[in-house]
């Protein structure tokens, strides 16, 4: 089907054109595709639109997309000049079929900044390109700009504001981040551990959401059915991870000290009941109070959850992995058990640096008429309690339940993958616990 | 995690017969999944018929799934379980020893033993339902078993569906063969690409469809 410059000419303005007229027509388009179809029907156009679907027949792919890209190029380097309409809708065209191809985004960059084109368009058509390449790098990066100048904007009055000056841009901020949050969320289901959805999302969360403990939150909550139906997902998994770690960040310093509260552990004998030291944290006025043990503990309980019920899934003991570092990392910053404060004078030799004291073995002491020797007879594996009193200091939490956890896989498990996954797990703990 | 079909079949010689399917196939993108074709172009174009057949041709991912699972009964043996790898699909098959056979494709995640006890299950209630003289010429419009759709989307969650606690001692999970490959179901000399190109199921936008899809899966490709 030989198709002469003049006659390809032809068709790529109707196309363009169709493709203008269906968004007109339509603002509410959700998605778009290549329809796969070897041949022209009937001198009909190429462009079809069903359901709220835009769609391309392929055979006019390859006289399309060479020629507009072209045009584009011949504009870039003056050689043709185009007004400001048909740089939206040639640009658009193109990213519809060629989202990676940058050099059109940054002419919708430019166009943007002289106030010609609105950036909400371009999330609009970023989100619709996503569809369809939902990893396009371009597409994210673009996404990324578009977010920085708006917010930027949003900290001044202009007309992008819609005219209401000031108006709620804590407001406006939400409203951006949960559409992200959606938009990451519908890419990473349609290719698996799409790193560059999550790495997006952790992007937004960062400079838009500012990681405030109140989103975080709300996303940890958002993604544990996501992730229960994703195993397999990596990227999934280390977004939770980022949460976690973001939630520590933001409560904890590295001092011991919760964040914003001025209030040492010591002062407070009611927390001797409870393993967590967030107690403290009660008396902060902005951040509502977080329990980090709490969350950690519950993430380790969905990891068991999700490695019983699916076995052989790698991602889940990696992040399982992650989860106890987390846990162990916390243990030896915070003075979790507080019950170790009180006993600081009596058990002074048990210290071997500054550092405070394992939470476990003194706690046990605390409460323990007999001493010492009681509250080691309580951990089964001595083997791996001479490493542990060599060992770094151990939270409640303890490796005990990881190896009785690990034996229980073992012992029940019919899956290969997941013997060797749970034994390379045990590896790594005894490794990771001697140093 | 998901379940994409679910169908009922009979291992007949010399043909496999399609007996009921249900498909899930929302999570594809709209174009690829089944849709009405161009209607065919009558051979009598001369004459005043307008040049255009009546019946419209179903093409996409739906068509593929059917011609998956014929292909694979097909070369099945009675009496045998297996897990069939295809990119990042397994298709999962049960062949009883009185010839009817069921497939449910997946993707990678959903677990394997899942699928085979829901197999277990739809074989036995549609061999309780259906009698065994329909199996040989039955076809989806003939049979009556409505069941698969409800059963496909149940499923979906395999946790609602299945309680984890039965444990299936009669499976033995040994016993299941699995393919890495669909190219190791076939004869040797055998390619998956001319077995698709010479099929009378598929229509000539599901072959296209087919190429597309193969040359779509570089990195790099952009039609």
């Amino acid at each position: 089907m030989a198709e002469s410059p003049e006659e390809v000419a032809v068709l790529v303005q109707r196309v363009v054109k169709d493709i203008r007229n269906a968004f007109a027509r339509n603002p509410h388009i959700d998605e778009i595709g290549l329809i796969p179809c070897p041949e022209a029907r009937y001198n009909r156009s190429p462009i079809v639109l069903v359901e709220n679907k835009l769609g391309v027949e392929s055979w006019c792919v390859k006289f399309l997309l060479p020629y507009v890209h072209n045009k584009l190029l011949l504009y870039r380097q003056r050689k043709q000049w185009l007004n400001k309409d048909e740089l939206i809708d040639i640009t658009c065209t193109l990213l519809l079929l060629n989202p990676d191809f940058t050099t059109a985004w940054n002419v919708r960059k430019e166009l943007i900044l002289s106030g010609t084109l609105n950036p909400l368009k371009d999330l609009h058509l970023g989100k619709l390109a996503l569809t369809k390449f939902p990893k396009s790098p371009e597409t994210w990066i673009h996404r990324r700009w578009v977010l920085q100048h708006l917010i930027q904007e949003n900290s001044l009055p202009t007309l992008v504001n819609k005219g209401n000056l000031g108006a709620a841009p804590v407001e406006r901020i939400h409203r951006l981040v949960q559409e992200e949050m959606n938009v990451c969320s519908e890419a990473a289901g349609r290719y698996p551990s799409n790193y560059n959805a999550w790495s997006h999302r952790i992007w937004v969360l960062q400079h838009v959401g500012k990681l405030t403990v109140k989103i975080l939150l709300d996303e940890l909550t958002s993604t544990k059915y996501w992730v229960s139906m994703h195993v397999s997902d990596h990227s999934g998994f280390h977004y939770r991870q980022f949460l976690l770690k973001s939630l520590i960040s933001r409560t904890v310093n590295d001092d011991n000290t919760p964040v914003q509260n001025q209030m040492v552990n010591e002062q407070n004998p009611s927390l001797q009941k409870e393993e967590e030291g967030e107690g403290a944290e009660a008396a902060c006025a902005e951040e509502q109070s977080v329990d980090i043990p709490h969350y950690l503990e519950e993430e380790l309980d969905l990891c068991t959850d999700l490695i019983d019920t699916y076995p052989g899934h790698e991602t889940l003991w990696c992040h399982r992995r992650r989860v106890f570092y987390l846990q162990h990392h916390l243990g030896n910053r915070l003075p979790l058990v507080s019950a170790v404060v009180s006993s600081v004078d009596s058990s002074d030799e048990a210290f071997q640096n500054s550092h405070p004291c394992p939470a476990t073995r003194h706690m046990a002491q605390a409460m323990d008429v007999d001493g010492l020797s009681e509250s080691s007879s309580k951990q089964g594996y001595t083997q791996e309690t001479k490493r542990l009193k060599r060992g770094p200091l151990q939270d409640c939490i303890g490796p005990e339940t990881e190896y009785r956890f690990i034996d229980k896989v073992l012992s029940t498990c019919r899956d290969a993958d997941q013997a060797r996954f749970a034994t390379a797990y045990r590896k790594w703990l005894v490794t990771f616990l001697g140093q | 995690m998901r379940l994409y079909s679910l169908s009922v079949l009979y291992k007949g010689e010399p043909r496999v017969q399609l007996l009921k399917a249900a498909y899930d196939v929302s999570t594809f993108s709209f174009f690829q999944r089944s849709r009405s074709g161009p209607a065919r172009r009558c051979r009598h174009q001369d004459k005043p018929c307008r040049g255009l057949t009546a019946a419209p041709v179903l093409t996409g991912v739906q068509e593929f799934m059917t011609f998956t699972s014929q292909l694979i009964v097909e070369r099945s043996q009675l009496g045998s379980r297996a897990s069939v790898k295809e990119q990042e699909y397994l298709c999962h098959v049960y062949v009883r020893s009185d010839g009817l056979a069921g497939v449910v494709i997946a993707d990678n995640e959903y677990p394997q033993r899942v699928c085979f006890t829901l197999l277990d299950k739809v074989l036995d209630e549609f061999s309780r339902q259906v009698s065994r003289a329909e199996w040989p010429s039955g076809s989806p419009g003939t049979i009556s078993y409505a069941a698969l759709d409800g059963y496909l989307s149940k499923y979906q969650n395999p946790r609602d569906a299945d309680p984890m606690t039965r444990v299936q001692a009669e499976l033995d999970e040994t016993k299941i063969i699995l393919h890495n490959t669909m190219e190791s179901l076939l004869e040797r000399g055998e390619k998956l690409d001319d077995l698709v190109s010479k099929s009378e199921v598929l229509g000539a936008q599901s072959k296209a469809f087919y190429k597309t899809a193969r040359k779509q899966n570089s990195c790099c490709a952009v039609m």
